[in-house]
Parts: C-alpha cells; structure tokens; sequence
C-alpha cells in the first residue's frame, strides 16, 4: 500500500507546484491516483493560478497532456505554464525573474502627495516620491529607493527585499532610521546643528549606510 | 447652525481644559451662544475649572442614556447667561458612550447654540473617538515640548484620517526668555514641524493657575494669556487679529517684576 501511496506525491515552490510520479507504477494506475490526490486536495488549491513541473518520470508530450487534462477537471486550479524538470533551466528562470523584478522595483516608481504624520505606515512595491514631510514617528517602506521632497524625519526603509543598490534622497535629511536592504542606521544620539538644510542621499557600500550631500560625483555612482 | 470645535491634543496637561473653558467663555463675551461639553469621562475637570461643580444634577452620560433631557444637564454660567456646560460623569467610563450617540448630541445642540465646545481626553482610545465625532473643527493644543509636538502630530493625522476637516493649533505655554535663549522651540518651529495653521500663541503664565483655581476663566483680563485667549476666540469667529507682540511685554515684565517674584 504504501508504495502506492507515495506514487503521486505533490510538493510546492515558489513558483507552483511540482507532481512526483513514481517511475514503477502503470500509466493507467498512476492517472487514477493523480486524480484521487488532486481532488482530495482541491479545496486547498481552490482556483489559484500556479505554474507545474513534474518530477520522478519522463512523460511524453501525450501523457503530459492527459495528466493536466485530469488535474483541471478535479480542481478548480488554473495550470498557468509547465515547467521542464530542469536544474539549470530553473536557475535561468529564477535570476531573469528576480532580475526583471528588483528592476521594476528601481525603475519604476509612484508619487505620494501629503505628509506622513506620527503613526503612519506605507508601504509601496516600487520605488516611491514622497512630496511632503515624513514626520517623527511615521515610516516609509519600499522595494525600490525613496526620495522625500520634504524632511525626513521619521524611519525610511529601502530596498526592502534585499535591493543593495536602493538609495534614500531627502531635501532635509534629520531620519531616525535609515534601513537599506538588510543594513540599519540610526540617528546620532546628539543631534548634530547644522548651518543649513541640504539634500542628502543614503546609500549602501560594504554593508554600511552612507550619508552625503547629493552632488554630481554621488549622482554618477548611482546604479538603477 | 452651530458649529462643533473640538479641543484636542493628544498627550495630557498641555492645558486642553484650560483652554476650552478660556475659549468658551470668551466666545460668550462676544455675544455668542456656547455650550462646552466635558466628554472626559471619569476624569471631569472641566467644572472645577469653570467653578461650576456645585451645581450638578445630571451629566452627559444621563443625558445619552435617556435620564434626562439635554435641557435639565445643561448649566449655566455664573458670569454669562448665554454660556451653557454640558458635565461629564464620574462614576463612569469612556466605553458608557460611543461615537455615534456622541454625533447626534452634537447635531441636536447644533439647533440651539452657535458654538459646541467639546474638551477631550488626553489620549487616542475611546475618549478621543468620542470626542471627536461630531466635529466640524479642531483645535489642537501643544506646548513647545518634543514629547507634546509629536503627539500632536499623531492626532492631526487621525483628525485628518476621521475626516475633522479644518484644524488649527494653539501653541501654550511659551516662554519668550526661553526661546531666546534656544532652550525652548519658538511658535514657527512648532508650526514648521506640524505643518497647521496656527491660530493663536498663549505665554506661559502665572495667572493662569490662579484663575484655574479660583474657578474663574481669565480670558479678556489685563494678562498676557487673558489677551491671548480673547484673540483666539476673536480668530475663530472669524476676525483678522494679529499676533501678540509676546517678546516685548513680556521682557518688560520680567524686568520689572520677573526676578523678584520667582522665588
């Protein structure tokens, strides 16, 4: 029995799932035991759109076919793609995912207009332009850089997947915290009194957090 | 139709009270019909301050309970007939109201007086959603302290959040000699970091304590906070009163009286 059971076995990544079907078993065997897994487990899929791989055995196109065939009609799950079984394949498509991805999360961007009082919290999936102060006690996350066209006063959190190159620009640049990918830095506990306001930039090298007066040398090292 | 201001702040003791007993009676000088109501339930203050404890019968939570008419818990004034408080009970607490019941107190008082004053609780739980549900305006009192700053930004934000549409702030408790000295933020910084209008600056003063305690408001007498108030009130009834020359008064008086007096 238990060989049987184990024939069809599904496991999940990040990007979908994957089928294991075990090489012993009969086609025809194997088909009735997808179907009895999958309906099984369709209440937990539900109508989710999710990429599949298939593992253990090679399939003919016809078989490959047959087994999507019998998955869509015992779940409401939408088979979006199949993936080849295939290391480096999967390696390609992991990097140009995350590639094309942390590049939306610099390149693009949205603006928000107001200024963030104490207790506020936004959060954005791209890079970010805050018109408006960001007060003492408010905080700003995002996956690309931020750049606040106001004070900043509060805690900024940039790069928040880990995108080292994502940098902070502030008119005023007095920030309790400054988070950038996995790096944090905090105010100095004196504050220092400075002459005049001066738009400042943060950026990250070599695991520490910069801060300097944006000119044209900082500008030129900036990487999108 | 009236209008209802709350007078809200955030941290305690940065003089919400103080002010909205001020403000009410000195709306009630310019010939306005005013009702303040103490929404801090199980904390009141707000009839000691205006002197009027004695005469309690019935308070707001009688009131949104039904025990009463809004008519039979209204007080009024000793000095002005056209000044009404509305008490807050002691025995209770914040959860006896909600803010729906508060909204259509206000609506109801709206009919009848020209100004409803709410005095709220220091703090952003249930006092503060009570306070601020019927509001069509909102004073924001802070002293030049780091600690009442940032809190007063935390409540203009929920006052925005809670649609509280006009908002203006009162500096209080400013002392001129400090500010000079840098030890203490002046009005502009105040504003700067919160980014409101301000609508009127009162200095810190002795007399405020003692017509605290008397039970007797000081606005439009001959000190520094008396007149401060009195433009306040003149600002929200719409005047155009400049600001108070605070620096200079207030240098001649520590001069002549200042150091002496202190100690």
């Amino acid at each position: 029995m238990s060989t049987v059971n184990n024939a069809v076995m599904i496991k999940g990544n990040k990007y979908g799932i994957i089928v294991v079907l075990s090489p012993d078993e009969k086609f025809d065997t194997l088909k009735k035991l997808v179907a009895d897994k999958f309906k099984e487990s369709s209440k937990f899929f539900e109508n989710a759109k999710m990429a599949i791989s298939f593992e253990g055995r090679n399939l003919t196109n016809e078989e490959q076919r047959e087994i999507l065939d019998i998955i869509e009609e015992n779940t409401d799950m939408h088979i979006v793609c199949v993936i080849d079984n295939d290391k480096e394949k999967e390696e390609l498509f992991r990097k140009t995912l995350e590639q094309k991805l942390m590049e939306l999360e610099n390149n693009t961007g949205q603006f928000y207009k107001g200024i963030l009082r104490s207790g506020a919290s936004l959060e954005f999936e791209t890079s970010v332009v805050i018109i408006g102060d960001v007060n003492n006690g408010a905080r700003v996350v995002s996956k690309g850089n931020i750049i606040v066209l106001g004070s900043l006063k509060g805690t900024a959190f940039a790069g928040a997947t880990g995108n080292t190159n994502s940098f902070v620009v502030a008119l005023d640049m007095r920030p309790t915290q400054i988070r950038i990918a996995d790096s944090i830095a905090r105010s100095p506990d004196k504050p220092i009194k400075e002459a005049s306001k001066e738009t400042k930039i943060a950026f990250l090298e070599d695991g520490n957090i910069y801060i300097e007066p944006l000119n044209k040398s900082v500008l030129q090292d900036i990487n999108l | 139709m009236g209008e209802v201001i709350v007078v809200t702040s955030g941290k305690g003791g940065v003089g919400k009270t103080t002010s909205t007993a001020n403000i009410g009676t000195g709306l009630a000088m310019l010939e306005k019909k005013v009702v303040l109501i103490d929404t801090d339930i199980g904390l009141r203050n707000l009839d000691v301050v205006m002197g009027l404890e004695n005469r309690i019968v019935y308070n707001l939570v009688d009131v949104i309970e039904g025990n009463c008419r809004i008519r039979n818990a209204l007080i009024k004034d000793k000095r002005y007939p056209n000044l009404y408080l509305l008490p807050s009970a002691q025995t209770r607490d914040k959860t006896s109201v909600n803010p729906e019941q508060m909204s259509k107190l206000c609506d109801e008082l709206k009919e009848e007086f020209d100004y409803i004053l709410m005095d709220c609780p220091a703090g952003i739980e249930q006092g503060f959603k009570n306070a601020i549900a019927g509001a069509d305006r909102a004073l924001v009192v802070t002293t030049p302290e780091v600690s009442a700053v940032r809190d007063a930004d935390r409540i203009i934000g929920l006052l925005e959040a809670n649609e509280v549409d006009q908002t203006h702030l009162i500096v209080n408790r400013l002392r001129m000699d400090m500010v000079k000295r840098g030890d203490m933020m002046s009005s502009e910084d105040v504003c700067e970091i919160l980014a409101v209008d301000l609508i009127g600056v009162v200095p810190d003063d002795e007399n405020i304590v003692i017509s605290t305690n008397q039970g007797e408001p000081l606005v439009g007498s001959d000190t520094m906070a008396g007149r401060a108030y009195m433009n306040i009130c003149r600002r929200i009834v719409g005047e155009d009163v400049p600001f108070l020359d605070l620096n200079e008064k207030n240098n001649i008086f520590s001069k002549l009286f200042g150091k002496r007096r202190k100690y």
